[in-house]
């Protein structure tokens, strides 16, 4: 068994070996990582924001806060249109809430969204619901 | 062949293995569920896992340069170890004069512990100027006595006539060493890398005082200093300690053969 593996040629001995494969592998995932992270940190919050029955809210306003190592403060704001959609840009964060507001129609309680790495670019799955107006 | 059944052994190794990897099992866990390990009943398969507490590292401290600090100093105790180590171990399988005197005073030393000998550590590596430097940090785990002797063993099992026979054809005393007697104790060397390597990753004491700045700092001390600054980590911190032990353990899964037959190399006689 020595025998046959020293028969084979040096460069296969060092490249056909398990800590090069899996070191490989481990720098090929961090490579790919790497590369999703730099076309998706664009920092692009998408969502809806819908009113207690589920129709569209426009000119609501939505507003994002940033965790600031222990607290979470404002950072910026964004208004809905016709069809209550919203884009919030300049996410520099990996730890959110988004939250909306319009009077007369109501608050949508602040949510948490956890993201992968900072100014992940994400769309909200669920719409904010605005209630209590 | 076997007179007697395998199968309670298996059994009973089985359930020791098990008993054993509880601890991992529950950092892991705790790692993707933040929950606290105080609460009851506690939940054996973790409840919405995820791995955000594994950002929140990376995010609240500086992991990469930990990481890249802990990598370069277990590099340089790695390298230092397999050269000095193979090198004493060769030189006491050779008969010379006080050879005796000289095992017994490595063993002696063995059962000196490192907290007596740290001023002195402290003092020769501030005099060679090396405080707060990779240099400085792997220096006292440079060469390790049980290493010495894990490649004594295996250097002793090597045939005199071979070693003779290289000679006679013009080797070297450097040359046996590094083209002979290394190749032949592969599983001495994997055994001084594992252990050099999980010894050095997991130092904190010493990188505590040599270390000036917060750039030097190495991951054990990043653990700490992630303990000062966050209260609520439950989460955070598991997987904090998942990230640290992580190349440790994927270390040794990957050398765990060479590593078992370097242990146990001398411990038999043919």
């Amino acid at each position: 068994m020595i025998d046959a593996e020293m028969s084979r040629p040096l460069w296969h001995r060092l490249l056909a070996n398990r800590f090069t494969v899996v070191l490989v592998s481990i720098a090929l995932v961090i490579a790919i990582w790497n590369l999703y992270v730099s076309l998706h940190d664009h920092g692009v919050v998408e969502g809806r924001v819908v009113d207690s029955d589920g129709r569209p809210v426009d000119s609501a306003t939505v507003t994002l806060w940033v965790l600031n190592f222990t607290t979470y403060v404002e950072k910026t704001h964004a208004i809905t249109d016709a069809d209550g959609g919203f884009v919030i840009r300049g996410n520099d964060s990996h730890n959110i809430q988004i939250g909306a507001e319009k009077p007369g129609v109501g608050r949508a309680p602040r949510i948490p969204v956890r993201l992968y790495f900072k100014g992940q670019d994400v769309s909200l799955a669920a719409p904010l619901v605005l209630t209590g107006g | 062949m076997h007179r007697y059944p395998r199968w309670p052994i298996h059994l009973a190794l089985l359930a020791a293995g098990i008993l054993m990897l509880i601890p991992f099992y529950w950092v892991l866990k705790t790692s993707v569920s933040g929950e606290n390990i105080f609460s009851f009943p506690p939940s054996i398969v973790p409840e919405a896992p995820h791995l955000f507490y594994y950002v929140d590292v990376w995010y609240y401290i500086p992991f990469a340069r930990y990481f890249l600090n802990s990598v370069a100093v277990s590099a340089i105790a790695v390298a230092a170890n397999v050269v000095l180590n193979a090198m004493a171990g060769y030189a006491l399988t050779r008969g010379f004069a006080g050879k005796s005197a000289v095992l017994m005073l490595f063993l002696s030393c063995m059962m000196v512990p490192f907290q007596a000998t740290i001023i002195p550590a402290y003092l020769i590596t501030g005099r060679l100027g090396l405080l707060d430097s990779y240099l400085g940090l792997a220096l006292p785990q440079c060469s390790t006595i049980v290493c010495i002797f894990v490649f004594k063993a295996s250097f002793e099992a090597v045939p005199q006539s071979l070693i003779d026979a290289a000679r006679i054809d013009g080797l070297s005393e450097w040359g046996i060493i590094w083209r002979m007697m290394i190749p032949l104790a592969k599983a001495a060397v994997a055994t001084n890398v594992i252990l050099s390597f999980i010894w050095s990753w997991n130092n904190f004491l010493w990188p505590l005082i040599v270390t000036r700045s917060a750039d030097m700092q190495t991951l054990p001390l990043g653990l700490a200093r992630f303990l000062s600054y966050q209260e609520n980590t439950t989460g955070a911190l598991y997987a904090f300690c998942i990230m640290v032990l992580a190349p440790g353990i994927l270390l040794f899964l990957l050398a765990q053969k060479e590593f078992i037959q370097g242990l146990t190399s001398g411990a038999i006689k043919a």
